[in-house]
């Protein structure tokens, strides 16, 4: 009986645990049920769109970006190319999609041979990156390359390859500060400009007038649609998006002007723009020491660059608007003007050099000019360059009214010239002198400032836009390098840089006068005097700025010169030239001879 | 022998709901074979139709067979097997790396799909025989033996899911068999202890988690751990001792936590002290493949996006795009289900699994009815060793359990599976057929 009741017990407990497991089974295919419900109906959306992410491939076009010619371009002419394109391919794969290490290894190892780059470096990148990332094997190879691994398919299965037009830069160093260089986006730039449309593996314009313009000249990348397996076979391709190619710029440069300008200034450090005053075309654009551009954007790159970073001279640095410099005598233009137009002097009154002046006070102070001028006016006064002259006149009308007028005339402000990176000027007041040395302002202070020397500074262009001033009648206008924007087939000018006014000061015609035909005196019989046989008159003034530091085995002064020509001619063909020559020795000497050489340059090619 | 009126009394649902699957099976195989590229197959259905028609003769063979005797040649199919699994494990073919197939000129089976069969055998005729002693706890030894020695040559090859499969198909066993509950919860405890604290602390070393607590550092300082693992073992010794001359139930509600607590926290140190860094992070994907998501971790991704993507209809016979074009790996075998679900959608999904769960319960049902406890034993075994097949693979595609590479009963790509389970399905066919004998 017992033996029965047992056998019923555990027949009853198999029955219960069977029971137990059962339900534990049917709610566990509920569980997968409602998986697969909530894979399929709730995110399916979802995960159609992640299918179609997995076997859609997007290839970028490049968009070829624009050319830059210089300022005589003429349609179906033979033009100055200063930037254009070089058709390049690059040679990718995708890792992935070799079957096997081995297989990769087969194909890998004779394109390598075939590149002639080592297949050590080409697997070392492989290997650290995601495997079904599209890897660039090789950058910047030419068609016949491709002809060849197009035509051994069988040998080179999963080789792929991209256009990537190369950037040129047709006259290397010669425009290097002016047109700039372009460069694979950084992350910095990448997350300011990735609403503007930029995509991760673009390049984008560096410096000069690749940065400026940069959204001029780049156009807009298309894509290739592909549709590809997982290894990357392609079952089928078409083009998703046209690339649209950049416009094309016309500069204002002159391409004979800028190279003589730069060859003239070979081994030297400073830079030269020559400017039109009417309308504030830069004719041409020079700082040096430069570098090749080519050279920056070519491959291997980071070496270059950091050899042109870490170089004393500082090749990166477009002297001609980041630096700035004492102006020196260039600066009595500026202490004239004040003196003119506040009424307070006339061209015809005179002071006496007799090679140093007095500052009375508690210690009497000598301040010396260079030579022993005798008594002279001011149109004299600037042609010689005195600086007794100066000092006088400079402690009669006091510093408020020199740095008013330096401030109208623009030299503490950017000029606004379409370069990145431009700096300005430096005009030293009462009050950050005593903030920054606790001092207050000297009468030696004053006399200092009114020859250029002591704390102001000024760039280059800074100066230029002050010769145009009395050039154009008182009236600066914007100085820019891109005159006309193209179409990218060059038939349609889709934007043409009109002049704009920068400022416009109220010279009076005494003023204008006076400082004429002093400049033209400094280039009859003073201080710019070679510039006096060329067949057009040239108006000028030089500088010598005494720096600071005294090197033994430099010299130790700034040259400069500030001209223009015709000095009395029509306003529309004139042309002002600013050189400025680190350690030149002295104006005369360090700077003139280039602007010598500019402006007989300038002679021969009609411009007067 | 089979009588010509017991021809009725096969079970026409099992019959038709397992042809049907294997049907939806080689289809699928079909379009996971084929290249769209280059518009040809791998011609693995082939194959599989092969075997099926193999495995149709071998099941109805096993209806003729009377189900008792394979318990009475139970000895001699479990070691002849074993035999079979350790010359495999030694000998046999490695294929990535996994020497887990003997190969026969054109066909290679794998020893250890049989392997799972024998072992169920056994365990049935043991827990049969042992029926009335089963709730002692040294009865367990045996089957756990006899689970153990295979599982361990399995793991050398290594196979690691296919051994895994072992334990749940075990406890089910047991569980069914009439084991104390306590027991296998006592087992399953220390496991889970032993596991979970080693695995908590690397997760929190490999995504560098600087935060430390009391429990991470009581973790980390073995000596402290040992203390009070030999602590609770000697709580738990002492209580037995008052337990066996007291004979009180209070302190088996003592001894039995504190033994359970002690070997888990001491199994944990010695997993934290012998096994590698790499053994242990492995173990940690295995749970976790998103920790992984360029190696097993995009499998899942892959495999989520195929069934994801089928929608409620679907994209058609041979235009899933996931499968296709390849990015669904070992889409004839383990990863079978999203191919189904990608080209056929919600629907085809639905009807597979709702088959898969047919064939389950259907066994259980069989299980429940059969004539005798061996006969109930075996349907109960084979229909667990489907359930944890169709779980692990179907949870694993669905993003729900770890990933292990497990086939999915009847319908991935593979001879020995497809064997198993019809031979299987005809031990079904004849415990149901017998219930019907007296």
């Amino acid at each position: 009986m017992s033996q029965t009741s047992l056998r019923t017990r555990m027949l009853e407990a198999f029955r219960r645990r069977m029971f137990f497991l059962v339900g534990l089974i049917s709610s566990v295919f509920v569980i997968l049920l409602m998986q697969i419900i909530n894979l399929q109906l709730i995110q399916g959306e979802t995960y159609k769109q992640r299918a179609r992410m997995n076997m859609e491939n997007y290839i970028p076009i490049p968009a070829s970006r624009g050319e830059m010619y210089d300022r005589n371009f003429k349609i179906n002419e033979r033009n100055v190319v200063i930037v254009s394109n070089r058709p390049s391919f690059n040679i990718t794969t995708i890792p992935a999609s070799f079957k096997s290490k081995e297989e990769m290894a087969a194909v890998i190892r004779p394109l390598c041979r075939l590149l002639r780059i080592s297949y050590d470096d080409v697997m070392n990148d492989i290997r650290s990156r995601n495997p079904w990332e599209r890897v660039v094997i090789r950058e910047d190879v030419g068609f016949d390359t491709i002809v060849v691994i197009a035509s051994n398919q069988h040998r080179f299965s999963n080789i792929d390859w991209e256009d990537a037009p190369v950037r040129v830069y047709n006259y290397g160093n010669m425009f290097s500060h002016a047109v700039g260089y372009i460069g694979t986006i950084s992350p910095a730039e990448y997350k300011r400009l990735r609403d503007s449309g930029y995509r991760h593996y673009q390049k984008v314009g560096k410096s000069g007038l690749e940065g400026e313009y940069d959204s001029i000249l780049r156009g807009m990348d298309g894509h290739y649609r592909r549709v590809v397996d997982v290894r990357n076979r392609i079952e089928g391709e078409e083009v998703g998006l046209q690339a649209v190619a950049g416009n094309n710029v016309i500069l204002s440069i002159d391409f004979e002007v800028q190279k003589v300008a730069w060859e003239a200034m070979k081994d030297l450090k400073g830079s030269c723009i020559v400017v039109k005053p009417h309308t504030g075309e830069i004719i041409a654009l020079v700082s040096r020491p430069d570098f090749d551009p080519n050279l920056v954007i070519s491959k291997n790159n980071a070496k270059i660059i950091e050899e042109l970073n870490t170089d004393k001279n500082k090749p990166f640095l477009n002297r001609a608007i980041q630096s700035k410099y004492p102006p020196a005598s260039t600066f009595k233009i500026v202490t004239s003007i004040a003196a003119l137009e506040e009424d307070k002097w006339n061209p015809n009154f005179t002071f006496h050099c007799p090679g140093k002046y007095t500052l009375k006070g508690y210690i009497d102070r000598d301040f010396y000019c260079y030579d022993t001028h005798g008594t002279l006016d001011m149109y004299w006064a600037i042609a010689k360059s005195c600086s007794v002259y100066f000092y006088q006149l400079g402690y009669k009308i006091g510093p408020t009214i020199i740095l008013k007028y330096a401030e109208y005339l623009g030299l503490s402000d950017k000029t606004g010239i379409d370069l990145p990176g431009e700096t300005q000027g430096f005009l030293p007041t009462k009050k950050w002198k005593l903030k920054t040395f606790g001092q207050q302002w000297f009468d030696g202070d004053t006399v200092n400032l009114s020859i250029g020397q002591g704390f102001v500074s000024v760039t280059p262009i800074e100066m230029a836009n002050l010769v145009s001033a009395i050039v154009n009648n008182g009236i600066i206008m914007h100085p820019h390098i891109v005159n006309e924007v193209l179409s990218p087939d060059n038939k349609k000018v889709l934007r043409k840089t009109e002049p704009r006014k920068l400022r416009e000061i109220p010279l009076s015609p005494m003023t204008l006068d006076t400082l004429r035909q002093g400049m033209r005196l400094g280039v009859k019989s003073g201080t710019s005097g070679r510039l006096s046989y060329l067949k057009v008159p040239i108006a000028g003034k030089t500088g010598t700025a005494q720096t600071r530091s005294r090197r033994k085995d430099d010299y130790s002064q700034h040259a400069w010169f500030v001209g223009y020509a015709p000095f009395d001619g029509p306003v529309e063909n004139a042309v002002a030239v600013v050189v400025m020559i680190e350690y030149g020795v002295a104006g005369a000497v360090g700077a003139v001879p280039i602007a010598e050489r500019v402006f007989s340059k300038l002679i021969s090619l009609g411009y007067f | 022998m089979l009588r010509r009126n017991e021809i009725y009394r096969i079970d026409y649902v099992l019959v038709s709901a397992v042809m049907a699957v294997i049907i939806i099976g080689i289809l699928m195989i079909y379009s996971a074979g084929f290249d769209p590229i280059d518009r040809t197959n791998s011609g693995l259905y082939k194959r599989q139709i092969v075997w099926f028609i193999i495995g149709f003769i071998l099941m109805l063979m096993m209806t003729f067979v009377r189900y008792k005797s394979l318990g009475d040649y139970c000895l001699y199919i479990y070691f002849f097997i074993l035999l079979l699994v350790i010359v495999t494990t030694f000998f046999g073919t490695p294929i990535r790396n996994t020497r887990a197939w003997l190969t026969f000129g054109y066909f290679s089976i794998q020893p250890s799909e049989f392997m799972k069969l024998a072992v169920v055998i056994v365990l049935a005729k043991y827990l049969e025989l042992r029926e009335r002693d089963i709730r002692h706890l040294r009865e367990l030894l045996v089957p756990t033996a006899v689970t153990a020695v295979p599982v361990l040559f399995i793991i050398m090859q290594p196979d690691f899911g296919t051994a895994m499969i072992f334990i749940p198909v075990l406890f089910s066993m047991l569980f069914i068999g009439g084991a104390d509950v306590s027991h296998l919860v006592a087992v399953i405890s220390i496991a889970a202890i032993a596991l979970i604290f080693p695995m908590v602390l690397t997760y929190r070393e490999w995504v560098a988690d600087q935060d430390t607590s009391i429990i991470v550092s009581f973790f980390q300082d073995y000596g402290l751990l040992f203390t009070v693992a030999g602590f609770l073992m000697a709580v738990s010794i002492t209580t037995y001792l008052l337990h066996f001359f007291l004979i009180k139930k209070v302190f088996r509600k003592i001894y039995i936590p504190s033994i359970v607590f002690s070997l888990g926290l001491f199994f944990s140190v010695v997993i934290m002290r012998f096994l590698k860094d790499y053994q242990k992070k492995r173990i940690l994907v295995f749970l976790n493949p998103d920790l992984d998501p360029h190696g097993s971790g995009y499998n899942i991704i892959q495999s989520k996006i195929a069934i994801g993507s089928g929608g409620f209809f679907g994209k058609g016979f041979l235009n899933g795009s996931q499968a296709q074009l390849g990015f669904l790996p070992e889409k004839s075998s383990d990863f079978i289900f999203p191919v189904i679900a990608e080209e056929w959608g919600f629907a085809g999904a639905v009807i597979l699994l709702g088959l898969l769960c047919l064939i389950v319960l259907r066994g259980a049902q069989i299980a429940l009815e059969a004539k005798d406890k061996f006969g109930a034993l075996l349907a109960a075994g084979i229909s667990s060793i489907f359930f944890f097949h169709i779980l692990i693979n179907v949870g694993m595609v669905l993003g729900i359990m770890p990933v292990t590479g497990l086939p999915l009963s009847f319908v991935s790509y593979g001879g020995s599976n497809l064997l198993v389970g019809m031979i299987s399905v005809g031990i079904l066919i004849n415990i149901r057929m017998n219930k019907f004998v007296y």
